[in-house]
């Protein structure tokens, strides 16, 4: 018996020992570093959202004034995303082809495919790059705006960190490199056509715009400036920065001048009127990170273009003209309207002039690795309504990231915020990178 | 003659000190040289480990050139595939090709998430952002207590206990001002990666602020090759997987 005592106790030393060796042997399997001149990737994405409606705010009577009991609205959305890549000597083919699908019991579905980025690079030196094609230029410092961003499409401030649609253009990037203070200049030259065909959504036809940036890492700042003119969109210049004060603390701001920008407002009796002025936009930002890893980001946005209190409540007035109009006569005339002014502006996301953005996220608490809990506020500073996003993101799954957040809307009437069609929103969005 | 004496005893005094001081900062280079060359490319496999076992791994290709120059592109999973990391000295940023521009980051934080932090994941020489405080010698080999040189630096202090033969790291402590530990790496495995580079291939690491978890690091091809300065530009990090 003692001996069997002793030859297990041997068996599970040895076992121990193996395992504590098979521990600490790590492999790198050098095939999985292998260049190929060709990639595929691809991203899928379910994202179920349900509504709840707040029946008295305007733009719920603007979208469901004919369904008008509806209190709840369910909402699947997919998204494929596809990418290829092959690289032959200094030439490189990159396409990114994405298709957004959505369906609701209120319009039912609806299907969007598109290229996002389709474009033939060419680097005949380290310090040159060539690119001609659809793709995003990404200019900007801030995290929810960016109001320097001349050659891109808005960025969603709900969901800034989506993947985005470019524009045809062709453009190339300069780089130098020096010691002393001034580290880096590079130079970023951009022809953006449009045509019938050809980035025809940005603004008038049959132009070729120019656009320019010239970026500079000066005493360790970044610094930016830029310009757009060429007639589709009112000529525009900026300027943007970016910092690191300490190890924790980044401050970044941009800055806008749009010249005789033309807009639609409605007066107190609700006529329409074209009013034309130069704009000035500016964003200031930072990030910082505690000691317990909880990193903050606030953001101001002003713009002069933005609607003032006034101009939106004659718009939310305009619409519950119409309604009452449509509910009692049947008439789509003001409703009509009103769908055609919340297309040309009133209704795109922070109308207004003023926000604040504020974003805070804590890494991994309660030691749950790959776990980030978050909570976002979209403040209206001139009417005081806002948009507060409880989030919970995992992606502690291999190439599996899973979020869960709501959206809460508080506002009063006639803010906007508080005219949005929802009260709430929850949401699940599934996401598997391959 | 008072002078003499005086001149003679400050001698004595500051004449070793200055000298053993000299001795440190010159092994620490001597380390950041028996690790890398100063220019080189390299592989890397991150592994971050759970307390239950669970593993989560990523593989970077990194480029470095003189004291202050790095950057890293993912290669794998697909999910952080063609980020990339680029750091100036105390400047750092991140790209993630389908999000936007790249952004500033922090030494403290971590793309990765786990025990390696981005100052870990990017980083420099050792003497570039430390100063030797004192070297001591014990069971064999060097203790090196480095100070960091600017407030920016992402450890106040590191102790480096190193082989006497080899020069080359066994453990590294890292630690607050208040003398507080942060993490520890451990470097195992020296292997010869051949052109004159033998170092060791894996740093393992572990945090009191951590418990039970594990990061791992398996260095891969790590070859001399030097680069231009246009390489570690923020305009040139969409295009790092290039150089590959």
């Amino acid at each position: 018996m003692k001996r069997f005592g002793i030859i297990l106790l041997a068996m599970l030393l040895s076992a121990m020992s193996s395992a504590t060796m098979a521990e600490e042997t790590y492999t790198f399997d050098l095939s999985e570093i292998e260049k190929k001149p060709y990639s595929f990737a691809g991203y899928v994405e379910t994202r179920p959202v349900f509504y709840g409606l707040d029946t008295d705010a305007a733009l719920y009577k603007l979208r469901f004034f004919d369904d008008a009991n509806r209190r709840t609205l369910w909402e699947a959305n997919g998204r494929v995303r596809l990418e290829g890549n092959y690289e032959k000597n200094i030439l490189r083919v990159f396409g990114r082809l994405n298709t957004d699908l959505q369906y609701n019991d209120h319009i039912h579905g609806s299907e969007r495919t598109t290229f996002y980025e389709a474009y033939l690079s060419a680097k005949p030196l380290t310090s040159v790059k060539i690119d001609f094609g659809k793709k995003t230029m990404k200019w900007g410092k801030g995290y929810a705006w960016n109001p320097v961003a001349f050659a891109d499409r808005p960025k969603d401030p709900d969901d800034p960190e989506q993947a985005m649609e470019g524009y045809i253009v062709a453009t190339a990037d300069f780089i130098r490199s020096f010691d002393g203070p001034l580290k880096t200049v590079s130079v970023t030259p951009v022809l953006f056509p449009v045509y019938e065909h050809v980035n025809s959504d940005f603004g008038q036809n049959n132009k070729l715009n120019a656009a320019g940036r010239l970026y500079f890492l000066f005493y360790d700042t970044d610094i930016d400036v830029m310009f757009m003119t060429g007639g589709s969109r009112p000529d525009r210049y900026g300027l943007d920065f970016s910092r690191n004060l300490t190890t924790n603390f980044e401050i970044h701001g941009e800055y806008a001048w749009l010249k005789n920008i033309r807009k639609t407002v409605l007066d107190s009796t609700v006529v329409s009127n074209q009013v034309e002025q130069d704009a000035h936009s500016f964003l200031v930002g930072l990030r910082y990170l505690t000691s317990f890893d909880l990193t903050a980001i606030v953001e101001f946005y002003s713009n002069s273009a933005g609607f003032n209190r006034d101009e939106m409540k004659n718009f939310y007035s305009l619409i519950s003209r119409g309604f009452d109009a449509y509910q009692i006569t049947g008439d789509l005339t003001g409703l009509g309207r009103a769908g055609q002014l919340a297309e040309s502006g009133y209704a795109r996301q922070n109308a207004m002039r003023n926000y604040l953005y504020v974003r805070l996220s804590q890494k991994e608490p309660f030691e749950i690795l790959y776990f980030t809990p978050s909570l976002t506020c979209m403040i209206n500073t001139d009417d005081l309504s806002a948009n507060i996003m409880p989030e919970l993101l995992y992606t502690g799954i291999t190439n599996l990231e899973l979020r869960l957040r709501a959206g809460i809307i508080t506002g009063k009437d006639n803010t906007e915020f508080g005219e949005k069609q929802n009260d709430y929103r929850i949401e699940l969005r599934a996401g598997y990178y391959f | 003659m008072l002078k003499i004496i005086h001149f003679f005893l400050a001698m004595v005094i500051v004449l070793p000190v200055y000298a053993f001081a000299l001795d440190g900062t010159k092994l620490l280079l001597e380390i950041d040289r028996n690790l890398s060359p100063e220019s080189y490319e390299s592989y890397r496999k991150l592994i971050n480990i759970e307390p239950s076992g669970a593993k989560k791994e990523f593989t970077l290709f990194t480029v470095k050139k003189g004291t202050d120059k790095v950057a890293s592109v993912f290669l794998a999973p697909a999910s952080e595939k063609g980020r990339s990391t680029l750091r100036l000295g105390d400047n750092m940023w991140l790209n993630i090709p389908n999000v936007g521009k790249p952004i500033r980051i922090t030494s403290l934080q971590s793309v990765v998430g786990g025990v390696f932090n981005n100052a870990d994941i990017l980083q420099l020489d050792y003497a570039a952002e430390y100063d030797v405080s004192k070297v001591e010698e014990e069971d064999g080999g060097y203790l090196l207590h480095l100070k960091a040189k600017t407030k920016t630096v992402a450890y106040d202090q590191i102790k480096i206990r190193a082989d006497k033969q080899k020069k080359l790291p066994t453990k590294i402590e890292c630690l607050t001002e208040a003398g507080m530990l942060i993490k520890t790496l451990y470097f195992k495995d020296v292997k010869d990666f051949g052109g004159g580079i033998v170092r060791p291939a894996v740093i393992e690491t572990d945090s009191p602020l951590y418990k039970g978890y594990k990061s791992v690091m398996i260095m891969a091809k790590v070859k001399k090759r030097t680069f231009k300065d246009e390489v570690f530009t923020l305009t040139f990090m969409p295009n790092l997987e290039s150089l590959r």
